[in-house]
C-alpha cells in the first residue's frame, strides 16, 4: 500500500483510516466541494440531467457490484429489484399518501426482501444455474407480477404518473433537475459510504471470503448461506433505493423502465468499471453514460447526411455498448478502476518508478 | 518434545466410515486425541489421512460413526458450527482468500469473535469501529508477532511465496483461537529453514500460555512428526494399523510393512 515517506502512524485507527495523509484529505474536500457546490451551481440544466442519469446508474449498479464483484454470486435480474423499489415507493405515495422518504425506505426494504427470495437458490446452485434463477427473478417480477397485477393498482393503467408536488421531503418539493441532483448526490454518497464501511468490517469480509474461497470461509466459521442471503438483501436494498430515487427524476413508473436490457446494462457497467471495486461502479457508470451522450453529439451532425442514423439511435446505442464491453474484456479486463490505480501509482512514484 | 499430555480426551473419533464410489476411504477408524497433545496422523499416500481431517472438520459427512468434541457429539454439525466450537484447520493445498490482504485474511479468522452486523457495519461508528481496532490490536500482538509476518501484513495474499502463504494460513487458523487445530501437511513444499520455523510455531501454539491448542497433524516429514508429536497414529487403506508414542510406532512391524512392503515381497522381486 502506498504511503509517502515521512508519514508515521501511532495508532491502528490512523493506519486503518481511509484518508491517511493531509494531501488526500485536501483532495477529498475539493471533490466534495465540487460535487455539492461548484458543479450544481455552475453546470447547465443538461449537464445536471446527465449527472442524474450517472447517479441512477451508480445506484443501480452498486447492488450488482456487491453481488458479482464482492460476493461472487451472479445476478442478471437486478432491474426487478429496482422495479420493486420504484413501485413500492410510488404506491406508498399515491395510494397511502406517505411522504417520499418513508416511501423510499419502504421501497428499499421491500426490494431487499424480494431479492432474498430469489437469492435462496444460491444456497444450492452456482454459476450458470444461478444465472438462470436470477433471470427468472426478472421475468417473474417485472413481466408477470408488475405488468399483470401491481401496475393495475388504483386503476391508473400500466403507467403510473406522479402528479407534480407528490415528491417532497418535508417542506421541500423536488420539482427541478437541480433538486433531483441533490437527492441523487446525497443518496450516492450515503450508499457508497455504507458499502465501503461494510466492506471493511465483519460482514463485508465474509462476503469477500465467500467469493474467494467458500470452503475455507465455511471452515473459518462463516455461515455461508446466511451471508449469501445478506448479500442479496443488501443488494436488493440498494436496487430499491435506485428505483425509488428514479421516480423522483422522471415522475412516472412503468414496467418498460425495468426491462431485462437494463439488468444486462448494469452488469456491463461493473465489467467496464471493474468488478470488485467501488470506484469501478462509479467509473463504469460515468463511462457508459458519457459515451452515450457523446454518441448523441456525434450523430446529430451526421444525421443530415444519414437520416437513418437518427431514427435508429436506439440500435446504435446498444451496439456501442456491446462493443465497449467486448473491447474492455479483451484489452482492460480489470476495468477502469484498475487503470485508475495504475495512473495513480505512476504519479505517486514518479520520477523513480522502480 | 512437549510435556506429557493430560489424559482427558479432547476429540474422539468413533468407528468412522466413508467411501467414495467403490473406494472405502475410511473403514472404521477410531481415535482418541487427548487435551493438549500433538497428535500426528501418518500413512502412505491415499491412506485416508486428509479424509479423516475433512470429516473432523465437517467438510465430508461420514457414512457411519461419530465424532465427539469434549464429549459432545458433533457429527451432524456444519463446518461453521464446528468452527464456533473451536475447531480450526489449515489445508493441504493452500486455501487462502487470494484477493484479500494478509491482514484481512487473519481478520476473517476473527469472524466468530466479532459482532458487527449490517447496520452497525455500514455506519462504522461506536461499537463496530471500536471492535475493529480491538481485534486489530489482538491480531498484531498475538498472531503477527508470533508468526513473524509483520513485513507482509498489507500484501495481497495471492502474490506471496508459498512458504509465507502456509504461514498466513496458520495465522488465519490461529485467529479463531482454536481449541483444536487441524494441520494438514503444514510442512509440505517448504524448505528446511521454513520447516524448522513451522515446527517451532506449532510447538509455540501447543505449549504457549495464550493458545494451548490441541494439534492434530497430518504430515509426511517423518523427522518432524517423530520430533514434535506426543502420539502418532498410522493409517493404511482407511484403517488404523498402529497408535502410540513415536518410538513405539516406528518399531512396529505393521508400520514398516505399510511403508516398505513385505520382506518376503522384496525377496520375491529379487528372484
Amino acid at each position: 500500500m502506498y504511503l509517502p515517506s515521512g508519514v508515521y502512524h501511532e495508532h491502528y485507527a490512523q493506519d486503518q483510516a481511509w484518508w491517511r495523509t493531509t494531501f488526500i484529505r485536501a483532495k477529498m474536500v475539493v471533490l466534495f466541494l465540487f460535487l455539492l457546490v461548484i458543479f450544481p451551481l455552475g453546470a447547465n440544466l443538461y449537464l445536471v440531467s446527465v449527472a442524474n442519469i450517472i447517479g441512477y446508474t451508480i445506484l443501480s449498479a452498486m447492488g450488482v457490484q456487491l453481488l458479482i464483484g464482492y460476493c461472487g454470486q451472479i445476478t442478471l435480474g437486478h432491474a426487478a429489484f429496482i422495479a420493486v423499489g420504484a413501485y413500492v415507493s410510488a404506491i406508498a405515495m399515491l395510494q397511502y399518501q406517505l411522504p417520499y422518504p418513508v416511501g423510499l425506505v419502504l421501497g428499499a426494504i421491500a426490494a431487499g426482501l424480494w431479492s432474498v427470495l430469489f437469492g435462496l437458490p444460491s444456497a444450492r446452485v452456482k454459476g450458470f444455474y444461478l444465472i438462470m434463477t436470477t433471470m427468472a427473478a426478472q421475468f417473474i417480477t417485472v413481466d408477470f407480477f408488475i405488468t399483470q397485477y401491481v401496475s393495475q393498482v388504483g386503476g391508473r393503467g400500466t403507467f403510473f404518473s406522479l402528479p407534480p408536488g407528490t415528491i417532497r421531503i418535508g417542506p421541500w418539493t423536488i420539482d427541478s433537475e437541480l433538486k433531483v441532483y441533490y437527492v441523487m448526490i446525497v443518496l450516492v454518497i450515503l450508499c457508497t459510504t455504507g458499502m465501503a464501511n461494510l466492506l471493511r468490517t465483519r460482514v463485508g469480509r465474509a462476503w469477500i471470503a465467500i467469493r474467494d474461497n467458500d470452503i475455507a470461509a465455511e471452515a473459518m466459521g462463516v455461515n455461508i448461506f446466511k451471508y449469501k442471503l445478506l448479500a442479496y438483501f443488501v443488494a436488493g436494498v440498494l436496487g430499491g433505493i435506485a428505483g425509488a430515487f428514479w421516480i423522483s427524476s422522471i415522475l412516472a413508473v412503468s414496467p418498460e423502465h425495468f426491462q431485462f436490457s437494463w439488468s444486462l446494462w448494469i452488469v456491463g457497467v461493473i465489467l467496464i468499471g471493474g468488478a470488485g471495486s467501488l470506484h469501478g461502479t462509479i467509473f463504469g457508470a460515468m463511462f457508459i453514460t458519457l459515451i452515450l451522450e457523446g454518441l448523441k453529439f456525434a450523430i446529430i451532425p451526421l444525421s443530415d447526411s444519414f437520416p437513418a442514423l437518427q431514427e435508429r439511435f436506439l440500435y446504435v446505442k446498444e451496439a456501442a455498448f456491446g462493443l465497449a464491453i467486448v473491447l474492455f474484456l479483451l484489452y482492460e479486463p480489470k476495468g477502469l478502476a484498475y487503470r485508475w490505480q495504475q495512473i495513480k501509482n505512476y504519479f505517486n512514484l514518479w520520477p523513480f518508478s522502480y | 518434545m512437549s510435556q506429557p499430555a493430560l489424559d482427558e480426551i479432547h476429540l474422539k473419533v468413533d468407528d468412522l466410515r466413508i467411501s467414495f464410489g467403490g473406494v472405502q476411504a475410511l473403514a472404521g477408524v477410531s481415535l482418541d486425541v487427548r487435551r493438549g497433545e500433538i497428535f500426528s496422523l501418518i500413512g502412505p499416500n491415499g491412506a485416508g489421512k486428509t479424509v479423516l481431517l475433512n470429516c473432523i472438520n465437517g467438510l465430508y459427512p461420514p457414512k457411519a460413526g461419530r465424532i465427539l468434541f469434549e464429549g459432545r457429539d458433533m457429527t451432524s454439525l456444519r463446518p461453521h458450527q464446528r468452527a464456533a466450537l473451536g475447531i480450526a484447520r489449515t489445508f493441504q493445498k493452500i486455501e487462502l482468500f487470494s484477493g484479500m490482504t494478509v491482514l484481512d485474511n487473519i481478520r476473517l479468522g476473527r469472524h466468530l469473535h466479532m459482532r458487527a452486523g449490517i447496520l452497525s457495519g455500514a455506519c462504522y461508528v461506536g461499537k463496530a469501529a471500536r471492535e475493529e481496532l480491538v481485534h486489530r490490536e489482538f491480531i498484531e500482538r498475538e498472531i503477527i508477532d508470533l508468526l513473524e509476518i509483520a513485513h507482509i501484513r498489507d500484501k495481497i495474499v495471492g502474490m506471496l511465496p508459498y512458504g509465507l502463504q502456509k504461514r498466513v494460513e496458520l495465522a488465519r487458523a490461529l485467529a479463531l483461537q482454536p481449541r483444536i487445530l487441524l494441520l494438514d501437511e503444514p510442512m509440505a513444499g517448504l524448505n528446511l529453514e521454513e520447516v524448522e520455523d513451522m515446527a517451532r510455531f506449532i510447538l509455540d501454539l501447543n505449549e504457549g500460555e495464550r493458545w494451548r491448542a490441541t494439534c492434530v497433524l497430518v504430515e509426511h516429514d517423518m523427522g518432524v512428526v517423530m520430533d514434535i508429536s506426543n502420539r502418532v497414529a498410522v493409517l493404511n487403506f482407511g484403517e488404523k494399523i498402529a497408535e502410540g508414542p513415536p518410538a513405539e510406532v516406528q518399531a512396529n512391524p505393521e508400520v514398516v510393512r505399510a511403508y516398505l512392503g513385505e520382506v518376503e515381497d522384496l525377496y520375491v522381486s529379487r528372484r
